[in-house]
């Protein structure tokens, strides 16, 4: 009867490693040890009348024997273009000075202010080195350059994984430590400080000066990412984890400032934001891949929430559909809302106390965001794949509870950002 | 915050005891193994990906470390 | 080699004829037109010859005959090669041992060319630290092969190259089709003459003569074991399936053994380790729910 039954185990394992061995391709390009792959892509972001950016990227892998391999990545950003500044469209124009102090710019009435000045070339290097310890344990080390006009950024990372039951469960920890400066052109301003505007006044770069504190910052961002993947059957995999993000420093952001407006809505005065200098995030997320026939699903939550009370959930849907010769299509859904930050408002209110924190960033406001896109990728010969992909994004801010002071309450306080997102990809 | 980590933690654990029975053989992972089947399939659109929303949205991290990297706007 | 295909209309089917693996390769074809039948016979032409190309020892200009020739340096492999090494891998782990690639090496000393020679134990002993798959390195996608040592897919290689070749005519045609490499079969099923094959099975005792005729409505059938391939030695009969534990041929097996399964691959490997079982083949094969056909 146990011979019978060891038998029987036998037909059994052999027939699904004969599928196995039967499902594949055949394509005949053992690459060497040694080879370089490469992946490159350019993105092209465009926002209706505001940001536009230009990003190409390429990236290097290079597998060693004992499934070592090295990954190498290099990013280049190129942004043009107009990005909100926090402050309140008015009936007139309004003039601002720019973050530098050199100059001004204006917002025509009834326009959300826009500061122009926006030109900015960014350049990241990263790498990471991969490579098994032991039979069950893999371990990886990173490091992280990424440099602007005025913004330096370095980190360096770590992970440990660990695979159990044939290596259908696998669990990881992760570690990153970052460490950024900024540096604005014209200095940080001082939180709260009112915006000094050039009206031709003689004391006013000394006024100006009195506005700015230092010439830079720092903040320090802490990382842990915790791990489980599962492999569910033949078709499906799944992914759990947990992070949570520890920054502490100068988190405001030096460009942003809030307008102080009157009972009758118009603008009295402009001030600088001012955010706390910590910020705790943590964020749940969930991943299945499932394999039909031919086709892929790819779908994925995440529930993030923070100490400055901003909760949000993230649904991502992707469907690869196959469709024959090596070419696929893929439509991608994504949906995104959050709460807004207990210390974001709109505008300050002329007379009313300072709030310890304020900020009108449309980023920490409450928000929706809806991605449509269409990606259409195909396989050549010599394992060289093509694809590109067309984004929609929406964002929309809710608007507030009708209790705008004055002319506000005509104007429009949270306009949609459209962007388009086009990327093409050539991977050799 | 950190009893929440605490709470979350536990449903891990207990379903991390419950996938034993599930997974495949060696030999079955001919699916799995596909480049597109890997849960991050495609790295540099992800990269771009996570700089975009991370630009745009309050939110960042999850499936990555939540990093920072650049002032943007 | 000769890289030429001749075609034949038969009754209702075309048969396409073709040398590979150093076996007469034959397919059967239910297409109308000589033109369909022509453009499938060169696909699976071009598929077992593309497969015995790549993965025969004899070759010197492909990757088996760098892994056999790395000097125990790894070499990274494609995913052919990969899921192949997988495969054989599971079938030593599912054979307890038996059934091993690297068994190759042993006909240094043992040609089984239907005389008397058997060498002496000693120039067996001297081999077998060169024979176990326990000795490799198979970490995806780089194969680490101990200098001395050799790895031959002859063992699957010709079933794997039958049921490849169905898959891809499969992938262009919806008509009836068989794949026959020197025996080795994979049909799919037929339209006419109620779906069902007519096929002989060889009786290894007579070479030439069928024994039997089987109608199969579609799946495979593999023979292992060789009615030409033996040593004989004082009345005892040595069949070239070897015992890579030993180093000796497998005693008391049969002749040959021939398996029906879903694949030819499957019915391949189960009929080889019905060999390497010995007296017990029989035990063995019952225990596998498969038709089988034992020449003793």
């Amino acid at each position: 009867m146990q011979l019978k039954d060891k038998s029987k185990k036998i037909r059994r394992s052999l027939t699904a490693a004969t599928c196995s061995l039967l499902g594949i391709s055949t394509t005949d390009t053992p690459a060497e040890e040694g080879d370089w792959e490469f992946d490159s892509a350019v993105l092209y972001y465009s926002e209706v009348d505001r940001v536009s950016a230009i990003e190409p990227v390429i990236t290097a892998k290079r597998e060693f024997s004992d499934e070592k391999s090295l990954n190498l990545k290099l990013v280049f950003d190129a942004l043009t273009g107009a990005s909100a500044n926090g402050a309140t469209p008015s009936d007139q124009p309004q003039t601002f000075t720019k973050p530098s102090g050199e100059g001004s710019y204006t917002a025509s009435a009834n326009e959300t202010p826009l500061d122009d000045t926006f030109k900015d070339f960014r350049m990241a290097f990263s790498s990471q080195w991969d490579q098994p310890l032991n039979r069950d344990y893999k371990a990886s080390l990173g490091g992280n350059f990424s440099t602007e006009y005025d913004y330096l950024s370095l980190s360096v990372n770590g992970s440990l994984s660990r695979d159990f039951n044939k290596r259908n469960t696998t669990l990881s920890v992760g570690i990153s430590l970052a460490h950024d400066t900024i540096s604005p052109d014209g200095d940080l301003p001082v939180g709260f400080s009112s915006m000094v505007i050039d009206t031709g006044q003689a004391g006013f770069e000394d006024d100006f000066d009195a506005t700015r504190e230092g010439s830079e910052d720092t903040k320090t961002t802490l990382d842990l990412i915790f791990g489980l993947t599962q492999v569910i059957d033949q078709h499906t995999v799944m992914q759990l984890s947990y992070s949570i993000s520890d920054s502490s420093g100068y988190l405001t952001d030096p460009f942003k400032i809030l307008s102080v407006v009157g009972s009758d809505g118009r603008p009295v005065d402009y001030r600088y934001e001012k955010r706390p200098d910590s910020r705790n995030k943590q964020g749940l997320y969930w991943q299945t891949k499932h394999h039909f026939s031919k086709d892929i699903l790819d779908i994925s939550y995440r529930f993030f929430w923070d100490d400055w009370d901003i909760t949000s959930h993230t649904l991502d849907l992707r469907y690869r559909w196959m469709l024959g010769g090596q070419q696929y299509l893929e439509p991608h859904f994504r949906y995104y809302s959050q709460s807004e930050a207990d210390f974001y408002r709109r505008f300050l209110v002329d007379g009313d106390v300072l709030p310890d924190y304020a900020s009108a960033d449309y980023r920490l406001g409450e928000l929706t965001g809806i991605t449509l896109g269409l990606k259409y990728g195909f396989k050549l010969a010599n394992e060289q794949e093509l694809s590109m992909r067309l984004e929609y994004y929406l964002q929309s801010g809710d608007s507030p509870d009708g209790n705008a002071p004055g002319i506000l309450s005509d104007m429009e306080l949270f306009p949609d950002v459209e962007a388009i997102i086009l990327q093409f990809n050539y991977a050799f | 915050m950190m009893p929440r980590v605490a709470a979350f933690l536990i449903p891990l654990t207990l379903l991390f005891t419950g996938c034993t029975n599930l997974g495949v053989e060696p030999w079955e992972r001919n699916i799995l193994a596909k480049p597109e089947m890997q849960l991050i399939a495609d790295p540099i659109e992800a990269g771009l990906d996570d700089h975009i929303y991370f630009s745009k949205e309050a939110s960042s991290g999850g499936r990555s470390f939540a990093g920072g990297g650049c002032g943007c706007n | 080699m000769t890289r030429l295909t001749r075609l034949e209309e038969a009754d209702g089917y075309w048969q396409g004829r073709f040398q590979a693996m150093a076996s007469p390769c034959e397919i059967f074809m239910e297409v109308d037109e000589a033109s369909s039948a022509n453009r499938l016979l060169q696909i699976a032409a071009d598929e077992a010859w593309r497969i015995e190309k790549k993965f025969s020892r004899y070759k010197k200009d492909n990757l088996v005959y760098r892994i056999n020739n790395s000097s125990g340096a790894p070499a990274k492999v494609d995913d052919e090669t990969a899921h192949l090494l997988d495969f054989a891998q599971q079938c030593w782990e599912l054979s307890d041992g038996l059934f091993d690639i690297t068994s190759g090496v042993l006909r240094r000393v043992w040609r089984f060319d239907g005389g008397s020679h058997i060498p002496d134990e000693a120039a067996v002993k001297a081999l077998l630290p060169y024979v176990g798959w326990q000795h490799v390195n198979w970490s995806r996608p780089f194969f680490t092969l101990p200098q001395g040592m050799e790895i031959d897919f002859g063992g699957i290689g010709k079933e794997y190259a039958v049921d490849r070749t169905l898959l891809c005519l499969q992938e262009v045609t919806d008509a009836g089709l068989l794949v026959n490499f020197g025996g080795d079969i994979h049909a799919g099923r037929r339209k006419k003459d109620a779906g069902a094959w007519s096929i002989g099975i060889e009786n290894p005792n007579q070479p030439d003569s069928a024994n039997g005729i089987l109608k199969i409505h579609q799946g495979a059938l593999a023979t292992s074991g060789d009615a030409r391939r033996f040593l004989l030695r004082d009345g005892k009969r040595y069949g070239h399936v070897m015992n890579p534990k030993t180093g000796w041929p497998i005693e008391n097996a049969p002749r040959s053994v021939t398996v029906a399964a879903d694949t030819c691959t499957e019915a391949g490997v189960l009929a080889t380790l019905a060999l390497l079982h010995g007296e017990d083949a029989e035990t063995f094969l019952k225990g596998q729910a498969v038709q089988y056909w034992l020449n003793d």
